[in-house]
């Protein structure tokens, strides 16, 4: 079997010590910072990046992995005992959860909620290992014009598909844009908006605007919040579900995993939508929907499995694309770039160990992460203690330091402090940072795929057609386009009948 | 349930590694300050280049073996942007006392300028050379699809082809503009960040032919996935004996990569003697010699002298080619 030659390999890269180390520390920091509410995913990756500059690639991104899926655990088990979701993914699970823990059966919903987040991560991760090699197989066919049909494929569907409103989202997409033109134009050589700065010569590195949005912007608007009153968690027993409950369970949990999957590869997807979306779809389902949001084992074991496996499978765009699905996957995209290593259809061919060294990274993390969740419950909930006072110094520190580090310069700190106040106005202000991020970093592949194809068509547009993976991305790029249009068309002609649908706004901060 | 770890022992644990740490960077500092005037401290060698690309590899291997003649410590840091301008430009602003020095390439002085306004140009009179060290070359290449076998078949295919480059104001650019104008055949110029994606659009046919250096595109040759046409060094590559140079095949077009150590200008004589002296040792090692045949790097292990009058004859042959051809690096679309 060929193709499974390289899979196992990936298990020798994820056992040696090294590597089994980082993914521990991975998946703790992320159980950690999903514990605390504010500092997510997105902010503690773009904080560590710098310090992964030293260890090798597949060590890094094992690590930085660990905290993103990590996270999707931790931030269940304040919403079940306090009501205090610590992630935006984790949000719907306070209605059921919550409700759960107050009738004493606490143990069963963070049971569930493992049980779930194991299986839709597993499943994802066995999507993910079939997926990539169809992908990379038509690696050599992914040219400039593909790239460019695929980069306006993602900028549309992030500012469409996004969470909170619209009109925000496609100003902060427009923003990201414009940055991404900063620079020396690569194809002529000349300057764009460097004001004559040869710093700004290459155009602003994507790390210092991720680093100063997220990490700097985040610490700032946390400063501010202050809504963490310590409540005392809820007393736990019977950590493992009954076997009633699982039976209850085991469906959402299924239709979770799928949904999730889904959810995840698409780009301006991500954990928080696909946990809103089960959510919503097990209410649907359920015979008796009243139950809902007064302790539904469903409403907690369905969005925690999708949220988990939304976040294993938004690996597969960026690991056999190169395309980055949401702002925490943009990171990892950032993260690769410091390695030296440049994410596309190549990756899985030309460096093997990393690739599934880091895919099946994340089997190891899930069972750690379903070892560990249950018995340390209680010291997470502890750390919810530690005030802000205490973690923001220390948390801005590593991040202007780790800014400095990466290329020994004093004007990417500058960056940081710039795009932090950025980043905390973005955030008081209602914008989301994820279409700002990823327009940034896909604005750049558009204009240069653009350009590059048109050369080679010799300025023909009609060329994009010429090429079957290219064409069907556009004609895709256009029924995108249009749905919202024939949406509307159809909702005017039942306009007699319709209802004010209640628009459930949650910031997308994954 | 585990006991959580108390707030003492987590202070006496951090104390215990910061003491740790701090006598560590003592005793390297002591260690180099006791010795002769120069080195006095570590040499730093700045690269204008990312980590892990073939400048920054060059100045690791320099600095391992160089340190150890020198009896101080050669960390190198990157300072990438603007092709190494901005790293040259920050070195070229230090004291003049050889404890900081700069992986130097030359393209940033006999190609860049070409391209670019002159305030961002860098200027060789700011810098003192130390000594050359290699010739990396580059090579062209053909996709399987174009079928091209020799460059004959390039120059008899009477009509345009897409060429691609590493980057505008790049030694691929201008090598294969030029060689392309003296040749009398249209093409169309494509330029990519850097040899890897390049080299990838070659693989997928994209673009016809590519212009990228020895150690990147080798691979690939010996796969027999892209057909190598010329080289542009002036003599053959010892690597690819069989491949003719543009010369050879009637191109006056002499391009390829040289790097060389620098320091700010007026840097004392007996300190450049020093680091001269500690180079060659370097280059006598056979650790630093497995290390050029490894990256296709031919030894050019020339006084700073001699970098200095080479470098500025480049220049202005370039110039004058393009001149010449009346060929515009950067508006040309």
């Amino acid at each position: 079997m060929d193709f499974l030659n390289p899979v196992i390999n990936g298990f020798a890269v994820v056992l040696e010590p090294m590597n089994l180390l980082y993914c521990l520390i991975g998946v703790l920091i992320g159980m950690l910072i999903g514990v605390l509410p504010g500092l997510g995913p997105a902010a503690t990756i773009a904080i560590l990046l710098p310090l992964t500059y030293n260890v090798e690639p597949v060590t890094a991104i094992i690590m930085l992995a660990g905290i993103f899926y990590g996270a999707q655990y931790g931030g269940t088990i304040t919403s079940v005992l306090l009501r205090l979701p610590g992630e935006a993914s984790s949000v719907v699970t306070v209605f059921d959860g919550y409700q759960l823990a107050r009738q004493g059966k606490a143990g069963t919903a963070l049971g569930l909620a493992a049980i779930g987040s194991f299986t839709g991560g597993t499943a994802a991760i066995i999507g993910l290992t079939f997926l990539a090699p169809v992908v990379a197989s038509f690696a050599l066919d992914f040219g400039a014009p593909e790239y460019t049909a695929l980069a306006m494929l993602g900028i549309l569907l992030v500012a469409t598909i996004s969470s909170g409103a619209k009109a925000k989202a496609l100003i902060a997409g427009a923003i990201g844009l414009l940055l991404a033109t900063v620079g020396r134009d690569v194809f002529t050589g000349e300057n764009r908006f460097t004001f004559g700065s040869l710093e700004l010569a290459d155009g602003i590195d994507f790390v210092p605007i991720a680093m100063g949005i997220f990490g700097l912007g985040e610490i700032l608007y946390n400063l501010e919040e202050r809504h963490r009153a310590a409540k005392a968690p809820s007393a736990l027993a019977n950590v493992w579900p009954s076997r009633k409950d699982l039976r209850q369970a085991s469906g959402s949990i299924g239709r979770g995993s799928v949904l999730g999957f889904f959810l995840g590869i698409l780009p301006g997807g991500g954990a928080t939508i696909a946990s809103m979306a089960s959510y919503a779809m097990e209410k649907k389902r359920a015979k008796q929907p009243e139950r809902f949001g007064k302790g539904a084992p469903e409403g907690v074991a369905g969005p925690e499995t999708a949220n988990n496996a939304a976040a294993t499978s938004s690996f597969i765009p960026l690991l056999t694309l190169g395309i980055p699905a949401n702002a925490t996957m943009a990171l990892m995209f950032g993260a690769l770039l410091i390695q030296g290593v440049t994410p596309g259809p190549q990756l899985v061919e030309q460096e093997p160990d990393l690739f599934w060294g880091v895919v099946n990274s994340m089997y190891i993390g899930n069972i750690l992460l379903l070892i560990m969740s249950l018995p340390l419950v209680g010291i997470f909930v502890k750390i919810l203690r530690v005030r802000a006072a205490i973690l923001a110094p220390i948390t801005a520190l590593i991040t202007l330091l780790g800014a400095y580090t990466i290329n020994n310069s004093m004007f990417d700190v500058t960056l940081v402090v710039v795009f932090g106040v950025v980043g905390y106005l973005m955030k008081k202000f209602g914008f989301e940072a994820g279409p700002l991020v990823l327009a940034f970093v896909l604005g750049s592949l558009l204009e240069s795929s653009l350009r590059r194809s048109l050369l080679v068509f010799g300025g023909d547009p009609l060329g994009f057609f010429t090429r079957p993976i290219s064409a069907t991305l556009l004609i895709v790029f256009v029924l995108v386009a249009l749905l919202p249009g024939i949406r509307i068309m159809l909702s005017k002609r039942k306009a007699s009948a319709a209802e004010a649908a209640s628009d459930t706004k949650i910031k997308e901060t994954v | 349930m585990m006991h959580f770890p108390s707030r003492r022992a987590v202070l006496g644990a951090a104390s215990a590694i910061t003491l740790l740490a701090l006598t560590a960077c003592g005793n390297v500092a002591g260690g180099a300050t006791n010795t002769a005037k120069y080195p006095n401290g570590p040499v730093t060698i700045t690269v204008g280049q990312a980590a892990g690309g073939s400048t920054d590899l060059i100045a690791r291997a320099v600095a391992e073996s160089a340190s150890k003649t020198l009896g101080a410590p050669m960390p190198v840091v990157n300072k990438p942007g603007a092709n190494g301008a901005l790293a040259t430009k920050e070195v070229a602003g230090k004291p003049a006392d050889g404890q900081n020095l700069l992986l130097l390439t030359a393209s940033l002085i006999t190609i860049t300028p070409l391209a670019v306004t002159p305030e961002e140009a860098v200027n060789l009179d700011d810098l003192d050379i130390i000594a050359g060290l290699s010739q990396d070359d580059y090579v062209l290449v053909a996709s399987k699809g174009s079928g091209f076998n020799n460059i004959t078949d390039v120059t008899g295919a009477g009509r345009n082809i897409t060429f691609g480059t590493t980057g505008v104001g790049t030694g691929s650019q201008l090598a294969q503009t030029v060689l392309f104008k003296q040749a009398n055949v249209k093409g169309t110029d494509v330029p990519f960040d850097s040899g890897k994606p390049a080299l990838t659009a070659v693989l997928g046919n994209q673009v016809e032919l590519a212009t990228i250096q020895l150690g990147e595109a080798m691979p690939q040759i010996e796969a027999g996935k892209v057909t190598p046409l010329l080289v542009f060094s002036e003599e053959r590559n010892s690597f690819l004996p069989d491949v003719p140079t543009a010369k050879e095949s009637g191109y006056d077009v002499p391009v390829a990569q040289y790097r060389a150590v620098a320091a700010p200008k007026g840097t004392p004589q007996d300190v450049k003697d020093k680091l001269y002296a500690a180079l060659q040792e370097t280059f006598k090692s056979d650790a630093y010699k497995e290390f050029n045949k490894k990256n296709m790097l031919s030894p050019k292990e020339i006084p700073g002298e001699e970098v200095m009058t080479q470098w500025k004859d480049y220049a202005a042959k370039y110039k004058s080619l393009v001149e010449k051809y009346d060929i515009s690096l950067s508006g040309t679309k």
